[in-house]
């Protein structure tokens, strides 16, 4: 360290004051209460990091973004701080505005079926990888129909440009994107981008659909068929199967293995606030498939008569772990317990190159309201928000180590958890 | 028994090729050919298969592709329901399905290759042939590899009768290794037995203790090395019954388990458990009988073979030493078990040393 110059402050500045760690959240606290409340500059611009990791800017424009009063901000749990912070959003908020005439939100104008799908986004209506994927690319379809180029722009940039603002307007006023939504929307700009120069509009339009409905086709749809045929193998006449929440490859591969003709029965467990599981139970009966439902704290009574436990996955991680909806990693905890093998079902489309090694850095906030209203009405956490020492938190996914997955059915077959980064590396051999 | 007249011309291949001396010319001094020389399931499979190439009647990709499937699936049908065959030499059909599985997929790999049928036909048929001798250069690979895992002092348990294991063995006593190896006995087959047999005539001292007190031999043991008839895709291993007590014990007592097995025996399975493998594989008990016998009723049954005559070893075993159960008890018998992969240290193989989730790797490079 000797012979370095010396980096300090000239002796003649007065030092800032050393504030406490207590002092300067506050203070971060204030600056980011005028940065939300005012906002009346044109730079008001946030940032806004989703699981994926990416910096997403919001536009700065005319007006920026003012995303409810500043009141809630005492309620944000600290420890989650790095993460967007729950903020209900009306349909003015997604950008859904009664003005006539120019529009006053970000330019160009974004295409209303941008905009329902935002809504759908926020309000929960559309929910899981799947189908937040579907729906994303199916937008994407509508847009790209009813696209008219600029003159004097190239195509492919134009065109860029015109979806990025759509998928900014989703993850900045909406809802963050999950990583399903990132792959398919990374595949659409290459695509864009390598759209050729001399193409025609009705060209470029063809294939982009084309493209886009074989994407769906292959890495979505028969991707479940494969793995239902895979998951087959490993379910057996008599056998107890058990699954939680709702899961689309769970779904297609169990009625598969009904309608082949194999006696099985399936448990399906449940985890509040979402209970996704209801609407799962309902689809299995109705396909002739022997069910049980129970809550999570019934999974510890259940468990000794399960067989097999299939689980869905909201992204695979490259070290071999897997996101999923909250309360996944519980279930998986509690069958590698009982040594019963926990495979997960998930198309090749889910897997991210990042590694994650807990459920706290890469997450999501949900509405902490959810967490006091069970539906009896009135609660006794009701007024949690002027108690000065409580505050709720609703986590919407959890990581599921490595070590308690016996198995992930792909495509590709069944491998074991060490293989993700190996099919990373096969499905990009750069 | 006598092969039946109706058999498929295949399986009469396939006796050929896995009777004795099969893989290597009869010795000149009249002697009876060593176990030894009987080549590995998986390379008797495969010469199987090249006999069908080379005598086909089909002319194109496809034909030859569906006679080959056939051929597989006759042969893995034959191993799967008659186990106690002596030709199989009690090894299951999970080496005879890989080493198969392993070829089907080079053809359809060489199909997409090359544009003309018969230039097709011709570099399989090489390939074949140089598959076959892979089997033996495979073994001494994995014998330099492995020996120097065996260190000097050493008590190294094994279990059952494996060529690979022996090779490793022999190499490390040829480089200067002074150890003693310890085997159990290997019930039903008495596997643990003929390895004892074989391991000591390359200059090994080996020790012979029951299959029951793998446990408490184990308290004693620097190193496990056993062999495989199938390495499966999640790195775990499927060997001889008895594999997994030791590998079970091995891990309690932090000792490292090895296992020695050639790239050909990878197979496109992934059993979760002990549980899934009986039902994939179909176990049948009626297929393998156990005969209960209590050896401490046997007069002759003394500490030193030598001491026992000729003619006393000859006769039929006496009416008390020989247990008989009802009908109503259902005996268990099966010939091999499940190791997962976390109870593997490494694996040797003809590809290098491998941690068990490099096999998944490898699996994925050759069938994708």
């Amino acid at each position: 360290m000797s012979g370095k110059p010396n980096k300090g402050p000239p002796k003649d500045v007065e030092k800032k004051p050393k504030l406490s760690k207590a002092e300067r959240r506050a203070l971060q606290e204030a600056q980011r209460a005028t940065k939300a409340a005012g906002g009346g500059k044109g730079g008001g611009g946030g940032t806004a990091v989703g699981p994926g990791g990416k910096n997403t800017t919001v536009p700065g424009t005319g007006d920026a973004v003012a995303t409810t009063s500043p009141v809630g901000l005492s309620n944000d749990v600290q420890e989650f701080s790095h993460l967007p912070p729950y903020r209900e959003k009306s349909p003015a908020d997604c950008g859904l505005t009664l003005s006539a005439g120019a529009p006053s939100g970000p330019s160009p104008a974004l295409h209303p079926s941008v905009l329902a799908l935002g809504l759908q986004y926020a309000d929960g209506s559309v929910r899981g990888a799947n189908a937040r994927c579907k729906a994303m690319m199916g937008v994407f379809k509508d847009v790209i129909r009813d696209f008219e180029p600029s003159p004097g722009k190239i195509l492919s940039q134009d065109l860029d440009h015109t979806i990025k603002s759509a998928f900014q307007h989703w993850t900045t006023k909406c809802r963050t994107h999950s990583v399903s939504m990132g792959s398919a929307f990374s595949f659409l700009k290459s695509l864009v981008a390598g759209l050729s120069r001399d193409i025609t509009e009705k060209e470029a339009k063809e294939e982009l659909t084309e493209q886009i409905d074989f994407y769906l086709h292959e890495r979505l749809d028969f991707a479940g068929k494969v793995i239902a045929s895979h998951a087959g193998k490993k379910i057996r006449n008599g056998d107890v199967i058990l699954t939680y929440g709702r899961s689309s490859a769970v779904e297609t591969l169990l009625r598969r293995a009904r309608d082949d003709g194999k006696n099985f029965r399936v448990v399906v467990v449940d985890g509040r606030p979402l209970l996704e599981g209801k609407v799962f139970i309902r689809a299995l009966a109705g396909h002739g498939i022997p069910c049980t439902y129970i809550l999570l704290s019934g999974l510890s009574y259940v468990m000794r008569e399960v067989s097999i436990v299939f689980l869905g996955a909201a992204a695979l991680m490259s070290n071999g772990s897997v996101l999923g909806r909250a309360g996944t990693a519980t279930v998986a905890l509690a069958a590698r317990a009982s040594n019963v093998p926990v495979l997960f079902g998930c198309e090749t489309y889910k897997i991210s190159n990042r590694i994650q090694l807990e459920s706290i850095t890469g997450n999501e906030l949900g509405n902490p309201d959810d967490v006091k209203d069970t539906g009896a009405g009135t609660s006794a956490l009701d007024d949690w928000k002027d108690a000065p020492n409580l505050k709720l938190l609703n986590l919407l996914y959890d990581l599921t180590p490595s070590e308690f997955v016996s198995g992930i059915v792909t495509e590709m077959g069944i491998l074991p958890p060490s293989s993700v980064a190996v099919l990373i590396r096969e499905m990009n051999p750069q | 028994p006598p092969e039946s007249v109706d058999e498929p011309a295949i399986l009469k291949e396939l006796r050929r090729h896995l009777s004795p001396g099969a893989g290597a010319p009869p010795p000149s001094d009249g002697s009876t050919v060593n176990v030894d020389d009987t080549p590995a399931l998986p390379v008797a499979a495969i010469k199987c298969m090249l006999h069908v190439i080379n005598h086909t009647s089909s002319h194109t990709m496809m034909g030859l592709q569906a006679e080959l499937s056939v051929a597989a699936d006759t042969l893995v049908e034959f191993a799967a329901s008659s186990p106690s065959d002596p030709i199989l030499g009690g090894r299951s059909h999970i080496a005879l399905r890989s080493g198969c599985d392993l070829f089907l997929r080079y053809v359809t790999r060489a199909f997409l290759e090359l544009p003309d049928f018969d230039a097709v036909v011709a570099a399989i048929a090489e390939r074949g042939e140089r598959f076959a001798r892979l089997s033996v250069t495979a073994r001494d690979r994995i014998a330099r590899l492995g020996a120097p895992f065996v260190h000097h002092g050493a008590q190294v348990m094994t279990h059952g009768y494996s060529r690979t294991v022996r090779a490793l063995f022999s190499e490390a006593a040829r480089c200067g290794a002074r150890f003693e190896v310890v085997v159990p006995e290997g019930r039903p087959d008495g596997g643990g037995a003929k390895a004892a047999a074989a391991y000591s005539e390359v200059g090994v001292p080996v020790r012979v203790v029951l299959d029951s007190a793998v446990a408490c031999a184990m308290e004693n043991v620097d190193a496990v090395v056993v062999g495989a008839e199938g390495v499966v895709e999640n790195g775990g291993v499927v060997n001889k019954i008895g594999t997994y007590n030791m590998a079970i014990a091995a891990h309690a007592m932090g000792v490292p388990f090895y296992v020695a097995a050639e790239s050909y025996k990878f197979a496109r399975m992934y059993p979760l458990n002990n549980g899934d493998l009986v039902k994939e594989m179909d176990m049948d008990p009626a297929r393998m009988p156990l005969d209960f016998v209590d050896t401490t009723k046997i007069s002759w049954n003394k500490l030193h073979p030598k001491d026992v005559s000729e003619t006393e070893k000859s006769v039929t075993l006496p009416e008390e030493a020989v247990i008989n159960l009802p009908d109503s008890v259902t005996v268990e018998n099966h010939p091999c078990d499940y190791t997962p992969a976390k109870y593997i240290t490494l694996l040797f193989t003809d590809l290098g040393v491998l941690t068990p989730s490099a096999v998944s790797d490898e699996l994925i490079r050759l069938y994708h």
